[in-house]
């Protein structure tokens, strides 16, 4: 396809606000996907992304469109993660395209999400077509949402087109707004190919299948080519596109988006952001290449020891669609050998952690998530630490930095002070509060990422009854006062409840730390003492009371077996426990503490 | 070579109204049922290896006492076709409010010599919130009909830590109970068996169990019993009589062979059976059970066969509830493995908390252990 007639888009939104249907209803106009496939598309995704209203994975989908001119355009939708642990794979997906769909939902209004979304759209500069959504909805209110695009996000309300993508309205308007308003890929003048990687996927049969957009040259098979990053030289097998499956295509051409393989076996061996040159005359790299940070850390552990070589191979399975997730082998002293796992965020962290308990039955334990702490010692050296076991001792330690994240959040106007006083909670401090309408206001505020790792998000919910919304974005270190809380079970200390916490917060974790171990963990034979401690020092105690009886008496007709069953079913519960030292930890006593 | 089996428990699943606490099969009281289960059951006990008298038998339900004579009639008649009956120990179960002094001389006639009768409690209200259809002057009445009618042996059942008892009100019935003299008590805390009423009750939270008060329960339980000269040997079971055994003499023979392993024939809907050490249950509804009898098949539901080192464990941990635990040498015969080697570890760790000790010729629990006897049983149990 002539490069004039090829548009690359996304859609960016915040959840719910209708993203999914809206690329439904596109495939369908265009007659990519039939009508009915739609349905089953619709209902064709991980149990995870249904339950919680995201888009972990898609393929970026190549439609044809003939315009209202009469002629034919090539339009790539390139999918991006609706959750804001994935920001950076949706810059990168972002740097793929030359324009987005902006979906703000009519009845809802602008959200955080559609906030932080569009401030990385136009770090890229990006066209942004703005489209109001489900304007058939009793409570749509399309003026004021016209007036929060342009006063928030300084979008000219008259470029948004009204839609409603559930009744199929606006979407030829979509359609014609892309082909004319989106600009068509420019080469970049460089010598030779010039690709961008931005997703991957495994394959069993053809391995990695890697997801590109061209920026110069042409792809085809027999190529030989190289990621510019990792110097990693390869031999192209198949190129193309997806309609949205993936089919096989001569070669892509400038601006075109499809995929490429190259018996890649790990996922490992592509960086995603890696600039595709031709390995004999080598381009420069494209802009915008970042190496994945993982932002937050957790041990993950079999409960049963047996289970590590299983739950290593498990985690491999994950890590092959999903890049960003990564781990390395550790040993716990309380939990034995497991995996120091990165991740994105707290939501990929939950959605790993999840599917290895769901899609691959494992029972495991998951420590107290740690961001990654940058310590000054005092001899000079830096460390990361991103395990509370590995925090050298304090005099050791010249200062600690912690990593801030710049935090937008809307909320009606009636939950101001909540938010003030939740934000205070949590260490933030208030840059900016900007009115959105009459009943909204949005605060950016900076926050330490350590406090909105657990359950910020949640907080904003309940505190708004569901009104609030949050979204974020890595802001730079900040030096904090920052100390070890152990948590000692029996005595002993459970390095999986350690965290590290700002000090004047410390007394009053530790305190509801061990209160709520003491209502988890089931009693025992013996009185468990539950101990918080900060350097050795005890700062607070529980205990959980030793049983006083444990035995039921009657064995009806001489019904041995039903009773024996019921004994033995006790016995597996306290085998699917952790064993410390003496006292079984249930599974639920890992997570409740992150709850704490 | 497997010695005889020489006990036989008999289930009888009719009741006027289920108890609230009861997860036990049971069906509301019919005349045509009851002659079809009767001719079901005296058609089982006819496929039983007989030819050798009984030493003991347990009748139990349900409420047995139910059955009319007509059906005793079809029961004794098939258990002397078989040369089971006249048995050492011949109990049938009794409730209070479907007892009456008739009643109990045509059972005593047949050659019933132990009645257990299911008092529960003297408390109208315990008794009102358990469900039983009787009232505390029924079971009064029910004892003295038992005596009048000649039982010498005669045990008494109570439960404790019920929802709504108070500790001054389980010492009242405890005490009073404790004056009538009878040969035998089995004290039971409640259990929250799933599917009754009870169980529900607790899940929704109108009920919650009161672990001190329980416990507390028991203490005085333990004190009043062995003042009024009860000797305890099982977790929830006391009874009179000195005797030169293990067991006080009044002990209930057919309980403990269940406790120590033993084998024992089954019949009746639900009955369970351990013989040839396998152990096997019938249906559990009357009309399966009946229809296979009647068939001319088994009515077995579920058999329940284990490698013999689980075998063992389990035979372990029910012994172990029994005050005078597991003497080595019974438990070789009874299992065939040693019980100091094989439980070594397990032996180590109960000691350890203070809950038994390793004597000469026996391991048994101290009375510490007795409370914490299902904890004990899991660590015996092998899988």
């Amino acid at each position: 396809m002539e490069t004039d007639h090829i548009r690359n888009f996304c859609i960016i939104a915040h959840i719910d606000h209708g993203k999914t249907t809206l690329s439904d209803r596109l495939l369908a106009r265009t007659g990519t996907i039939t009508e009915r496939e739609m349905q089953d598309q619709l209902l064709d995704s991980m149990d995870l992304e249904r339950e919680r209203g995201i888009t972990i994975k898609a393929h970026p989908v190549t439609m044809v469109y003939r315009a209202r001119n009469g002629e034919t355009y090539e339009l790539n939708l390139i999918d991006t993660p609706g959750h804001v642990d994935f920001t950076y794979e949706v810059s990168r997906s972002l740097a793929a395209c030359e324009g987005a769909l902006l979906i703000v939902d009519a009845a809802q209004g602008v959200e955080a999400q559609t906030v932080a979304n569009l401030h990385l759209a136009a770090k890229q500069n990006l066209e942004i077509i703005p489209v109001i959504n489900k304007i058939d909805l009793p409570h749509a209110n399309v003026e004021q949402t016209k007036a929060q695009l342009e006063d928030i996000l300084a979008i000219p309300a008259e470029n948004a087109i009204l839609a409603s993508a559930k009744e199929g309205i606006g979407i030829d308007e979509i359609l014609e707004a892309i082909v004319q308003r989106i600009p068509p890929p420019k080469p970049t003048g460089a010598p030779s190919l010039q690709a961008l990687v931005f997703d991957s996927y495994f394959d069993t049969f053809k391995g990695v299948v890697n997801h590109v957009r061209m920026f110069n040259g042409a792809l085809e098979r027999g190529l030989e080519v190289m990621l510019l990053h990792s110097g990693k030289s390869l031999e192209v097998k198949e190129v193309g596109s997806f309609n949205p499956k993936p089919y096989e295509r001569e070669q892509l051409g400038v601006g075109e988006t499809g995929y490429f393989t190259a018996n890649i076996k790990s996922p490992l061996d592509v960086k995603m952001g890696d600039t595709l040159t031709d390995a004999r005359h080598p381009s420069p790299q494209l802009h915008g290449f970042q190496e994945i940070h993982p932002m937050v850390f957790s041990g993950i552990y079999p409960i049963n020891t047996a289970d590590y070589e299983h739950l290593k191979t498990n985690l491999a399975k994950l890590q092959l669609n999903d890049s960003a997730f990564v781990y390395q082998a550790e040993t716990s002293v309380a939990l034995g050998f497991g995996f120091r796992c990165g991740f994105l965020g707290l939501l990929h962290l939950e959605i790993v952690q999840e599917r290895l308990r769901r899609e691959y039955g494992m029972d495991i334990i998951a420590t107290y998530p740690s961001v990654v702490y940058r310590v000054q010692m005092t001899d000079g050296t830096v460390k990361e630490i991103d395990n509370p076991a590995f925090l050298p001792e304090p005099n050791f330690i010249n200062q600690i930095e912690e990593p801030m994240v710049r935090a937008y959040i809307i909320c009606p106007n009636e939950y101001i002070g909540d938010m003030l006083n939740l934000l205070t909670e949590k260490r933030g401090t208030v840059l900016n509060t900007e009115t959105l309408d009459t009943r909204r206001v949005m605060m950016t505020s900076r926050v330490p990422l350590n406090e909105i790792v657990i359950d910020f998000h949640d907080r904003i919910k309940s505190l708004t009854r569901g009104y609030g919304s949050m979204d974020y974005e890595p802001d730079g270190l900040q030096v904090s006062d920052m100390v070890k809380l152990d948590i000692l079970v029996n005595s002993e200390p459970v390095d999986a409840f350690s965290c590290i916490v700002h000090r004047e917060k410390a007394e009053g974790r530790g305190r509801a730390l061990a209160a709520r171990l003491r209502d988890v963990i089931p009693r025992q034979q013996f009185a468990v003492p539950i101990q918080a401690a900060i350097g050795g020092k005890i700062i607070a105690r529980e205990t959980v009371r030793a049983f006083r009886k444990d035995v039921t008496a009657k064995c009806y007709g001489g019904d041995i077996t039903r009773k024996r069953k019921l004994l033995e079913k006790q016995k597996e519960g306290k085998k699917r426990m952790k064993s410390i030292g003496a006292v079984n930890i249930p599974q639920e006593a890992f997570i409740e503490v992150l709850k704490a | 070579m497997e010695p005889a089996v020489s006990s036989l428990y008999v289930h009888v699943p009719f009741c006027v109204r289920k108890c609230r606490y009861c997860a036990f099969v049971s069906e509301a009281a019919d005349g045509a049922k009851m002659d079809r289960y009767a001719a079901a059951v005296a058609r089982e006990l006819g496929a039983l290896d007989g030819g050798r008298r009984l030493e003991t038998i347990y009748v139990g339900g349900g409420t047995p006492v139910l059955l009319e004579s007509r059906h005793w009639d079809r029961l004794v008649e098939a258990l002397d076709r078989k040369g089971m009956i006249p048995a050492a120990e011949w109990t049938v179960e009794g409730n209070p409010g479907a007892m009456d002094l008739a009643k109990a001389r045509r059972l005593r006639a047949l050659g019933i010599n132990r009645v257990s009768l299911g008092v529960q409690s003297l408390d109208d209200d315990v008794l009102a919130g358990l469900g039983r259809i009787h009232r505390a002057a029924d079971a009064r009445r029910a004892f003295d009909d038992l005596r009048r009618a000649g039982f010498e042996n005669v045990n008494i059942d109570l439960m404790f830590g019920v929802p709504g008892q108070t500790l001054e009100g389980w010492r009242r019935t405890l005490e009073e109970v404790l004056t009538w003299g009878s040969e035998h008590l089995a004290c039971y805390e409640v259990i929250y068996e799933e599917d009754t009423p009870l169980f529900r009750d607790r899940a929704a939270g109108r009920i919650r169990e009161d672990e001190d008060l329980a416990c507390d329960m028991y203490d005085l339980l333990l004190d009043r019993a062995g003042a009024a000269g009860l000797s305890q040997y099982e977790v929830a079971n006391w009874a009179r009589g000195g005797g030169a055994g293990e067991f006080p003499g009044r002990a209930c023979r057919h309980n403990i062979n269940y406790w120590r392993g033993g084998s024992y024939y089954g019949a009746g809907p639900a009955a369970c059976s351990h013989v040839g050490g396998v152990r096997r249950r019938n249906h559990r509804s009357l009309e399966r059970y009946c229809a296979a009898l009647e068939r001319g098949e088994q009515a077995m539901e579920e058999v329940d066969a284990l490698e013999p080192l689980a075998r063992a464990g389990e035979i372990a941990a029910f012994g172990l509830r029994l005050t005078s635990g597991w003497p080595y040498d019974l438990f070789r015969q009874a299992t065939g493995y040693d019980l100091r080697t094989e439980w070594r570890t397990e032996l180590e760790q109960i000691e350890r908390l203070g809950y038994g000790k390793r004597e000469a010729d026996r391991f048994r629990l101290n009375p510490a252990g007795l409370r914490m006897a299902d904890w004990v049983a899991e660590q015996m149990l092998r899988s």
